[in-house]
This record gives structure tokens, sequence and C-alpha cells, in this order.
């Protein structure tokens, strides 16, 4: 195994961390270690955002002109004809295509084409087993269990420093998600105010600790618990330098109080106080939609309004920051083309997913959707996925973080990039 | 004559004696004697119990290394091995959990699956199918509960929660310390998870009757049954794996030449291969045959990634394995599609035709690829049913590239994470005389010189889940709400049952030390001893035998030693001598103590909150176990002045980098 810390060179760090007034040891090491960086060389970041429990992209983005659609799903169905009574509208994205009217804050971004839709994407892997389904996903190869890493941290893995920074992969759940297993660093941290030593109530008792435990880890002598002790120290007095916890976002944007939002908004934090982050992982849920999933109002619509209002929230917030973001969903498969007997829908194949960024190739459906007519179907009976998944991972991952090792990051794939962000 | 016949008689059983004698001999004085050289390696019998207990532990209690020495290192690992001590203090701490002894099928018919009851109450009526809004409606709940209670089913998170605290339990209590290592170890090489629902509520019986018992047997035993065993073949979906079947008449038709047939006859066959064809395609439209746990099985659980098999032997495997599935369990649970098929066949019948009904496994001699079938080089003669999985799995049990996968694994768990070729190829050697018996390699690993040198020395970085009993048993401390520490173990990074990845947790320090859990077990250490982990509680006087330590320096040391024994502790008490100095700290400290005790109530639910804040857990908080909340405990009395300190003095031992060795 390759120790992550090779960048512990000694010396000539230091000189960093003082020439800088305190920088944290960590960061200093990686942007010594960074090849052709100036020193606030602004990193790239990619957002991930999975929707666990597979997502309707057929309600999400519906090919509105399909009447196999329209017969198969006479109670889901909506459609872009304005002046519907008590229904809100599709968006017509295209003429073709209908964004839910629940995800009009992702209209703006689509015509300024910053916004890129993939649809028919999923896994060559035909499980519809949600665990399954995401264990493939997020490990990157479909048809492997055994794979020990997943493609994110194989991502970190490949953005080519010498040296890591504790917060270059960062996932905003209560554990590591199956993306970040692996040997490159990746940090899961719920709550980024619970970063620190803590004795609640006893603020005096916790800092004597803090001091304790500093000087107990700076003398240890098993390398591996010193030096990620160092790291741990460097990053707390990083993080206390912000007021996290009265952060506030930038263009009064408001964050919606959900579970999405609060993690979109420690992202943004995060990528604000410039910790050397890269990879960023975030969850949503709710998207397992077998009982009566509704049309523009019920438990889909609030689902995705959540999910393009949190986006947009942070994008806003992150405004000067921009060009340096790419924030990109996935979910696991989709749903069936039919509805089932409970106004909802069964697990199916191809879904569609969401790419925001500056140098997405937006304004577009990519994808092939054929007409859902039985024949095309798969298995007689779901959107047939007609991009793999890795294909736009990879391409995501290729243009936006620079990485050109694929084999790595998808070890089983060669497919075609079809041309989703403008390399 | 007779005088012969006796004296041939006498001699047989002489002879018989010899042969009987010697291989008594052989295990009980020959490989398999413990001669473990400590001493060699210049460590104290007490430095050398201190090693054994860090290792086959979790944790040494006050006093074990002074017990185990004087009892004798050999005899103590010998009994550990034996892993028969009755254990009747941990049993009664236990005996609460009814639903750890429930059968697969009491928990199939007890602890249904969410959706399925959601199902039922929909069938019976309680819920209209149009008020259900993807299960988080209040209302909803509401009766779904009530049905629930009514039809006498429980929530499965009860069962989980039992099961967690069983675990916590008997990790900190069992007598039969090394079996719970072992359970352990065993259970994560052959992982298992609860984030998979299918496999999720076998997953208790799993480990106590498919693990537990088996951990110190024959490799070949846990292997074949956890093959069998409903959570794996769930997990790795080897139960909805099936193959081509063709009656062994029709195969020998298909093979025929059609020389001599006549033209009727002929286009009879046609019709029929017509026919058996369409069956093929049909078959593998149903989803046909699945290659995970085939693969799993090699590059896993036996012969490892590089163990010397290819693509080919996976699937052909997974064709050997094909009609491994799981029984029907319960009135209405998983695999009640096959009981119609038990029931009219009967157990005669099933036997004839091949089926195997084994307690919770299943032959379905019906999905059942029964072609020729070659793996690793050995050839699978079509027909024999049941019989070639065996075979397989025995085969891969005893692979030379098997025998060398274990033994790297137990080395890399119990002497350092990467260990030496020396000590994998004595191990290895053993694993191969044996047939695979675990007890004798452990017994060549502790016989190694290199378990008891420099690099295997305070090598291993404990798991989080060790961390916190090494803690725990270090203060004698009684625990009556164990789940609080589950959730604290999950926060050091280590969501104990719910690793995802068939590959179980990395067992290396590099994969549990990371800045976020290290803080965590900075914190964990500071909360376990200020008394703030509900549920948690010691008495650190006593453990001093409630001798009050004269000074605080004193107390330093004193404490220091009982939490690591046998442990260089000159840097840790050097470190936190001038804390302890600094009078105006100490009473700064003590008041912010002192003041804290009164908000201590509303301190503890936040806590509570945060340790909740699991996903299985979110959707429906309940009291489980002995249904104490953390606010209904006594308040905590303080202790005054140095004993404030003391605590916190504690904290930072259990949290230094010191303590997070063994």
């Amino acid at each position: 195994m390759v120790s992550r810390r090779g960048f512990l060179k000694g010396g000539g760090l230091a000189l960093f961390g003082i020439g800088l007034g305190g920088i944290p040891g960590f960061l200093a090491d990686a942007v010594a270690g960074t090849v052709n960086s100036s020193l606030y060389r602004k990193r790239k970041i990619l957002v991930c955002i999975f929707q666990r429990g597979a997502m309707d992209g057929l309600m999400a983005v519906t090919p509105f002109t399909d009447d196999f659609l329209k017969a198969a799903r006479p109670g889901l169905f909506m459609s872009a004809a304005k002046g519907a009574v008590n229904e809100k509208p599709l968006i017509d994205l295209d003429g073709r295509f209908g964004l839910h009217p629940s995800m009009a804050a992702f209209e703006p971004m689509f015509r300024e084409k910053r916004l890129g839709i993939v649809h028919g994407i999923g896994s060559p892997n035909n499980t519809r087993s949600h665990f399954d389904a995401q264990d493939f996903m997020e490990s990157g190869t479909p048809f492997k269990k055994g794979t020990s890493s997943g493609w994110l941290n194989r991502a970190v893995g490949l953005l080519g420093h010498d040296a890591a920074t504790p917060f270059q992969g960062v996932s905003l759940t209560s554990s590591l998600p199956r993306s970040f297993y692996g040997e490159n660093q990746a940090v899961a941290i719920k709550n980024l105010a619970d970063f620190n030593i803590q004795l609640r109530g006893n603020v005096a008792g916790a800092k004597m600790a803090a001091k304790s435990f500093e000087d107990l880890y700076d003398q240890a002598s098993s390398d591996l618990l010193k030096n990620t002790g160092k790291e741990s120290f460097d990053a707390i007095k990083m993080l206390q330098k912000t007021d996290v916890k009265n952060y506030k976002p930038e263009n009064n944007v408001v964050y919606p109080t959900t579970a999405l939002g609060n993690s979109l908004k420690q992202i943004a934090q995060l990528i604000k106080m410039d910790v050397g982050m890269e990879v960023a992982f975030a969850e949503s849920g709710g998207w397992d939609t077998h009982f009566n999933q509704g049309k523009d109002t019920g438990v889909f619509a609030r689902n995705v309004n959540d999910l393009s209002n949190c986006i947009m929230a942070f994008w806003n917030d992150l405004a000067s920051y921009q060009d340096e973001v790419t924030v990109m969903t996935m979910t696991e498969f989709g749903r069936t083309v039919a509805q089932n007997g409970t106004g909802g829908t069964d697990h199916g194949r191809g879904s569609c997913n969401f790419i925001l960024g500056n140098s997405v190739n937006g304004g577009l459906v990519h994808g092939i959707v054929n007409p859902l007519a039985k024949e095309n179907l798969e298995d007689g009976r779901d959107l047939a996925v007609t991009t793999d998944f890795r294909s736009v991972f990879s391409e995501v991952a290729d243009v936006h973080l620079g990485i050109e090792n694929d084999k790595v990051l998808f070890p089983e794939f060669d497919g075609k990039k079809i041309g989703v962000m403008r390399g | 004559m007779k005088g012969n016949i006796r004296n041939f008689y006498i001699c047989a059983i002489l002879f018989c004696c010899a042969i009987v004698f010697s291989s008594f001999i052989r295990i009980m004085g020959g490989a398999d004697k413990i001669a473990m050289p400590y001493k060699k390696a210049g460590l104290t019998t007490e430095q050398a119990a201190a090693h054994l207990l860090s290792r086959f532990t979790y944790g040494a209690q006050t006093g074990q290394i002074e017990e185990v020495t004087k009892m004798g290192l050999e005899k103590w690992l010998k009994i550990q091995l034996e892993g028969k001590l009755d254990d009747n203090d941990l049993k009664q701490r236990i005996a609460q959990y009814d639903a750890i002894n429930f059968s697969n099928s009491d928990v199939e018919d007890f602890f249904p699956q969410t959706p399925r009851v959601t199902r039922w109450a929909i069938r019976d009526g309680y819920l209209h199918k149009d008020s259900t809004g993807n299960g988080n409606s209040k209302y909803q709940r509401e009766i779904i509960q009530g049905y629930m209670k009514e039809k006498g089913y429980r929530p499965l998170q009860e069962l989980y929660r039992q099961f967690f605290n069983q675990k916590i339990l008997r990790a900190a209590y069992s007598e039969n310390q090394f079996r719970e290592i072992m359970t352990d170890f065993w259970f994560n090489h052959f992982n298992v998870a609860l984030n998979k629902t299918q496999c999720a509520s076998f997953v208790p019986a799993y480990e106590r009757d498919v693990i537990r018992p088996n951990v110190f047997g024959g490799f070949e035993d846990l292997l074949l049954q956890t093959a069998k065993s409903p959570a794996m073949l769930m997990y790795l979906d080897n139960s909805s794996s099936s193959g081509v079947n063709i009656p062994m008449a029709d195969q020998e038709m298909m093979s025929m030449s059609d020389m001599g047939l006549s033209n009727e006859q002929k286009s009879k066959k046609k019709e029929r291969v017509k026919k058996i064809n369409q069956q093929i395609q049909q078959k593998k439209k149903q989803g046909g045959l699945n290659e995970n746990y085939a693969r799993e099985v090699m590059e896993l659980h036996t012969l490892g990634v590089d163990g010397g098999y290819t693509q080919n032997d996976v699937t052909q495997a997974a064709r050997v394995l094909t009609g491994w599935t799981v029984a029907p369990l319960g009135k209405q649970g998983y695999g009640a599609g096959n009981k119609g098929l038990i029931d009219r066949l009967g157990p005669d019948g099933l036997r004839d035709k091949g089926f195997v009904l084994d307690g919770d496994f299943f032959f379905n001699a019906n999905r059942h690829d029964n072609g020729d079938k070659v793996v690793l080089g050995k050839k699978f003669a079509a027909g024999n049913g049941y019989d070639e999985g065996v075979e397989l799995l025995k085969m891969l049990a005893h692979h030379q590239s098997t025998a060398r996968f274990i033994s790297k694994k137990i080395a890399s768990r119990f002497v350092n994470d990467v260990p030496q070729a020396s000590l994998i190829d004595k191990m290895a050697k053993r694993f191969t005389e044996s047939k695979g018996d675990i007890k004798s390699v452990i017994i060549a690993m502790v016989n190694a010189p290199e378990f008891w040198s420099e690099q295997a020395l305070r090598e291993k970085t404990k798991s989080p889940f060790e961390l916190a009993m090494s803690a725990v048993r270090s203060l004698n401390a009684e625990i009556t709400q164990p789940y609080e520490l589950y959730s604290w173990i999950n926060r050091m990074g280590q969501q104990m049952y719910y690793y995802q990845a068939p590959t179980g947790f990395p067992d290396n320090g590099q994969y549990w030390i990371n800045t976020g859990s290290l803080l965590n077990r900075m914190n964990f250490g500071l909360a376990l001893a200020s008394q703030r982990i509900p549920g948690v509680k010691f008495n650190l006087a006593s453990l001093n035998n409630n001798k009050e330590p004269e000074s605080v320096e004193a107390a330093l040391l004193t404490y220091s030693k009982l939490i690591m024994p046998e442990r260089e502790l000159g840097q840790t008490v050097a470190r936190l001598k001038p804390m302890l100095n600094d009078p105006n700290l100490q009473q700064k400290v003590a008041k912010a103590a002192e003041q804290n005790s009164a908000k201590k109530d509303q301190n503890n639910s936040g806590m509570d909150m945060q340790s909740m804040d699991m996903k299985p857990e979110k959707k429906e908080k309940m009291k489980i176990g002995n249904g104490k909340k953390a606010n209904e405990n006594p308040p905590i009395k303080l202790q005054a002045g140095n004993n404030t300190m003391l605590a916190q003095v504690v904290g930072v031992i259990i949290g230094s980098p010191e303590f997070q060795r063994k």
C-alpha cells in the first residue's frame, strides 16, 4: 500500500507555515507538493448528490409527446400544455421533454446552457435491487461486488497531487458512503460544528483536554497517529477561524432547511474556507415512490422541489466560485414506465441525471429515449438504459477535475463519451 | 491355534492403541502444543500476558494480567481456544433480549419488513391504498403501528437494537473473550450487511448459528455453512441464481445424431429441441445465472484475488452453485414460493428427485444447471446436483491459495497490518497439514517468534469497537444502555453491521485513523470518563481499591498504569503533568463541571438526539432493551476537587495515542 502520508517530507514545509502566518500544515504541504501551482491556485470541485431510492426519471423529465407513456400512466402523466385546470404544466424544454413544474428553479440554468440532463442513463447490470444497484454505481464496477474502493475515492487518488489534505474528499453523511471507500483521503462529517474537542458544558475542560491531546499526539511514536493528530488539530483551528454556526450565504440565499440543504450549505462553507476540498458527496432520500407519488403536487413534487431548490441555493451562494464547481446528481435506477396499482411506480432501469456547471454542455437533454412502445422497453417494461453511467461520470470527472486515467476510475469500462461537457 | 488368534488380537489391539495414542500425541503434544517463545523475544511473563490479552480479548480488565500470569499463559490460551466457559454473568445481562434467540422463521413471522407490512395492511383493509404516500405521513404510520400491534408484529429496528446490544455486552463481559474476537473476525471475513434489506432479517441468526459456534473449527465447515445460510445466500444473490436445467434424457436426445431416424421421428425431435430452446430462453429472461457469490467466494472468502482463478472459473462455479437457495421461512416469509413443491413431494420425493431441504437451506434441483462444468481444472460431471456445490466448496476450502490467504488475514488481524512472509509460511503450512483447522493455525501463529517481535507489539490500531470496549473493560464499567456505545462506535467511524461491501471493514490502522474519526476518539474518551455516556457507569476510586492517591501526580501515575498496564508511560505522564500542576486550570475545570451538572439532563437528551441520528433509527425512534432513557438516570454525583480532575485525566488517557494501539 502506498502511504498516503508520503508527503510529510519534513523541514522545508515548516517554512511555508511560517511564511504564511498560520496556514494549516497540511495545506501548506499539499500546496508545496502540487506541481505547477501557485499557492492559492483555485481547485476544481466536483459535488455529487446521490438520490437514494431510484428517481422516476420519466416524471422528472417527461417525454411528453410520447403517447405510449400517456397510456401507461393514466394517473401520473402530465402535459406541457398550459391552461389545464388545477394542474401546473410541465416546463417545455425542447418541444419533446418537459421538466417537472416543481423544478422551475432549474429552468434558467437550462436556458443559460449551464444545466445538462442525461436521459436513459443507468447501469449495464440490470439488477433492480436498490442495494446492489447503488453498490455497483458507487464502486463503479457494475459486475463486481468485491471491488474494495469507491469511484470517488479513486478519483481523489487520481487528482495528481503529491500531497493530500484531510478534506480532499468530504462526505456530508454520518458514515463514509461506498463511493468514498478506499485508500485515499476521505472524511465523513455530518456537522462541521461538531468538528472539535467537545466536553459538553465544560468549555474550560474541553480546552484543556484539547491542549493535552495536541501535546500527546505531537509526541506519539506511531507516525500514523502523530500525523493524523496534527492534521486534526490544524483542521480544528482552521474551522474555528470561521463562524460555522452563523454562516451567512452570499446573495441573500436561503437554503431549504432540509437534510440536503444543510449538506450543501456546509459544502459551500468548506469551499469558501479553501480547505483543499476537491470531491464532495451528499445524499437525498425518499425517491422510492411505490405508493401515490403524485403529479404536480405530492411526494415526488416535494422531492424534486427540494432537490432543485437546494442545488440552486448552493449555486447562487457560490457566485464567485461557479467556474470551479460542477454539481452532478445520480440515482441507482429509474422506475417502471407503467404506473402500478398503488398510484406509484416500481423499480425500473433507465433514469435521468442533472449536471450543473459552467463547463457543462448544457441546455440539452442528452442520451437516447426511444418511443416507449413495449418493444422498445427493457424487459418489456422499463425505459431502456442507453447511456452507461460510467460514460457520464468519467466525462464529468475527466473534464472538470482533469483526470486522465479512466482505466483506474472505471476499470472495466471503455465506452464512448457522449459530450455532456464542453471539453 | 487359539493362542495364535489371541496373540493376533492382542497385537491388533496394541497396534490400534498405538495409532490412537500417537495421533493423540500429535494433537495434544505435537504440532498443536502451545509453546510461546516470548522469553526468547526478551519479554517478561507479564509483558507477554499483556500482549496476549491485547490481541485475544477486548482489552485487559484491571488485575487480569496478574491473573493470566499466575494461571500460566499457555493454560489461559488453551481454555480460550475451547471457548466454553460458563458465562453466567453475561447470560443474565442478555436475558432481557428475547429476539436474539429467534430462528430465521421466527424473525420472518414476528419482525416482517416494513414494505411487506404495508402491503398486508392494505390487503387486510386497514389502510386504503390511495391513502399511502411513501410511508411518510403520520396518519399512515399510526395505522400501521396499530395494525402491527394487533397482529403481534414487531418493528425490525427492535431486533437490530437487541442484536447490537448483546454484541456490545458480549464483548464487554463474556468470559470467552477469544471466541467473541474470532466471531468478529469471521463475521467480517464472511461479511453480510444490514443495509441490504433482503438479507438483513437473517443477520442475527447468521452470527449466532453460523459464525460463533464455528470460529475455532475447520475452515471447511465455516465456508459450507456460510454458503448455505440465508444471510449469505441473499446478500450475494446466490438465492436468485438459476441455471438451465435440461432433463438428462433430453440432453442425450439432443446430442444424438439424426442418422437412422424416420422423418416423423426427425420432425418430432426438431419440435422437442425447439421447445427446449424456448425454455432456455425463458429461463435466461427470468434472471438466470448470478455470479456474485461465485466470484466473491473465490476472491474474498477462499483463494484471494491473486489466487489463480479466471472469469471462466467464476462462471463455471456459479453454474455449480445454481439452485442453492433459501428454504421457506415462517408462515409467509421468504421462499414461500417453494412451499407447495416441498409439501407435494414430501421428504422421500424430495430426496428421490435430488432436492435437499436442510434447515433454512434449500437446494432446488429444478433451478440447478445440470450440464458439465470445469472449475480450476477440476471436472464436475453433469447430474450430481447438490453434491457438486459441496465438492466445489471443499476444494476451495483446502486449496493452497486459501491456506495462504486465510493465514495472511488472520496474521493481519492479530500480528500486524503487513505480516511477515515467514510467519504466513508457517501458518499456511499448518493450515494445510491440519486440513484447515483454525485452532491449529492460531497456535502456529502464537508459537512463532514473529508474534512476539518488536514489529508486533502494540503495532495494531484498535478499531472503534475495540477502543470503546477496551475502555469500558479497563474501567470495569457497568453498562445498562449498550446502544449508547454502539452510537459512539458509529461516530468513531465503524458503523457495525453496515459495512456495505462484501470485503468487510479493512483491518488496518490507515483505515481507522483519519481526522474526523480521531477527534471522535478523543471526544469519546472525555465523554466516557466524565460519565456523560448514558447507561455507562464506573467508579474511579474503587478501581484503585478506594485508595485516595496522595497527590495529583500520584493519581496520574496510578491511573495511567491501571488503564494501560505494561506500557511505556513516560511520554504520556510527562505531557500531562503540567496540566495537572496548574491550579488555575484545575479550579476552572472543577467549577465548570459543577455548573454543568445542573444542566446535565438537557444536555443528555441532546446527546441522545445525536446518537439517534442514523439512517435506520431515524424513522422509528423507540425505546428498546431496558427502555431507560438518558434522563431517567440518577444524576451523577460529582466528586469534588481532584476527582473531577481525575476524570479529565482518565478521559485524556483514553483518547491518547498510546491507548489507540493494542
